[in-house]
């Protein structure tokens, strides 16, 4: 904490030109609403629920696919690092499909699920899935091998090594995957409720932007990168308690 | 490559020919409708032509132009800043709040924004690419020239090395895998976005083809252009971990 002064001076400075960039008539656009006004429109969207229900009809979509991706990116995961058939199958299919940008897909799901709510959580799921399988397997091989030698000397059965070793055992790589994925899929819902559809947070950025309501457009935005931080912070904070003894503690999602 | 390197690979074949043959069985029967899924060999067809056409070129050319150009300013931004911040205290400090404030901003949020400042042509979407591409970058960079040796640096100095010597014969070598690390993740984000700005904007480009195709309602067409884009995808991950590779051959990778 120490030392952040100058920075915290930095981001006041800034903020403190935005406002006076607009009271002083400096720049007169009704695309540049002053911060205060950005902060004002967040805080009615807040106090009167219209941003609640939309920031919330969002999150739920999104954890929807969220949910999805994440428990078949484990599975799978589990299946390709623990069985030598299974990797060889399909491990050059996720390398294949994986590349593949995930806006790109979206016109295509949209033939298959149509405009609403399956469309997004389709799109989340699979934009959730690759960072957790890949780290599934990473984590999975990258368990001591010393760990499986004592299973087998203790003649452990294999099913029991791995719910109780190996998955332990990977669990902060699993973490970490589902982590980036976190931020990835609030992202992807965001840009398919802005292609597709009438919901969502979204939508309503794009609606508030034909509609040129700058300040609520910019209120929103504030309001979500507000709850992008908020679910990364829970996330950190679960990841804690569960992998409690992990030495490795790092911030490091982005999107 | 070995003879049982090309055995493993024999399954993985296998299974992406039978979906595709499956996805074919399927559509062909009407199990799917073929008017949402395609059979695969349509698609190809549709791919080879939009490609031997020449219809490809412009908007391909178009999308990577933007791509590139955004990407790199991100990237040299990014690693400016970052080297900056990595290797001073006070950098570190001053910028510190400001970035935590801004990385969480999901950036696609801010394209709206965007558009109404900068319009809808390429000074937006290179304004946007490299907004997205610059903080993963950033946040490599700034670890990534923490975790030079102090040792090495301290040898360098030692040995008479100026700050531009120390710079660009130990940090930059000694991080690189970092800053390519943050460089090809940043890479793939850009990809996602330029396509999604081009979707909302319809002023050319793949983006703007793809999701044309979509509201015209050219199921073929539109799957072809997917295919464009997923060799795009695929073409421009190769080429990042050859070049990664080359550069930093003496590194397991981060």
């Amino acid at each position: 904490m120490k030392g952040r002064t100058s920075g915290v001076v930095l981001v006041v400075a800034l903020l403190a030109c935005w406002e006076a960039s607009v009271r002083l008539g400096i720049v007169t656009s009704t695309n540049w609403p002053p911060f205060t006004a950005v902060l004002a429109a967040a805080w009615h969207g807040l106090a009167d629920g219209e941003l609640v229900t939309v920031i919330g009809s969002s999150l739920y979509r999104m954890l929807c696919g969220y949910l999805i991706g994440s428990a078949l990116g484990i599975g799978i995961g589990l299946a390709i690092a623990l069985s030598r058939p299974v990797r060889l199958t399909l491990e050059p299919a996720i390398e294949l499909v994986r590349p593949v940008p995930i806006t790109a897909i979206i016109p295509v799901l949209i033939f298959i699920f149509g405009l609403d709510d399956p469309l997004k959580i389709v799109c989340v799921a699979v934009a959730t899935f690759f960072p957790v399988v890949i780290n599934t397997i990473a984590g999975t091989g990258a368990v001591d091998p010393i760990y499986l030698d004592v299973c087998r000397t203790f003649g452990i059965p294999r099913a029991t090594t791995i719910g109780r070793v190996v998955i332990p055992a990977a669990l902060p790589f699993i973490l970490a995957g589902m982590r980036t994925s976190l931020a990835v899929a609030l992202v992807v819902t965001v840009i398919a409720e802005m292609l597709a559809g009438q919901q969502g947070v979204g939508y309503y950025l794009i609606s508030m932007q034909y509609a040129l309501r700058a300040a609520d457009m910019y209120g929103s935005i504030v309001v979500l990168t507000l709850t992008a931080y908020l679910l990364n912070r829970l996330f950190v904070w679960w990841e804690g308690r569960l992998i409690f003894w992990s030495r490795t503690r790092e911030l490091e999602p982005s999107a | 490559m070995t003879r049982a390197g090309l055995m493993g690979r024999v399954p993985g074949a296998l299974f992406v020919v039978a979906v595709l043959a499956a996805v074919e069985a399927a559509s062909r029967t009407g199990f799917f409708n073929s008017a949402a899924v395609p059979p695969p060999s349509v698609v190809a067809g549709a791919f080879a032509g939009i490609v031997t056409s020449g219809a490809v070129v412009k908007p391909l050319l178009q999308t990577l132009g933007l791509l590139f150009a955004g990407y790199a300013i991100g990237c040299t931004c990014a690693l400016v800043l970052g080297i900056l911040m990595g290797s001073f205290r006070r950098v570190y400090d001053l910028f510190e709040p400001l970035t935590e404030l801004l990385r969480p901003i999901p950036k696609p949020a801010l394209l709206p924004a965007l558009m109404l400042f900068l319009g809808l042509g390429a000074t937006m979407k290179v304004t946007i690419v490299a907004l997205a591409a610059f903080f993963p970058v950033l946040i490599n960079a700034v670890q990534g020239t923490r975790s030079v040796d102090p040792t090495m640096i301290d040898t360098g100095r030692t040995f008479g090395y100026g700050t531009a010597a120390i710079l660009g014969r130990i940090v930059l070598p000694a991080a690189a895998p970092y800053y390519l690390a943050g460089m090809r993740v940043s890479l793939a984000i850009a990809l996602v976005v330029i396509v999604v700005a081009e979707m909302l904007t319809a002023n050319g480009g793949v983006g703007a083809t793809l999701i044309d195709m979509q509201h015209e309602f050219q199921v073929r067409a539109t799957y072809g252009w997917l295919t464009v884009l997923a060799v795009t995808g695929f073409s421009l991950n190769v080429l990042f971990r050859w070049i990664e590779r080359r550069l930093t051959f003496w590194s397991p990778s981060v």
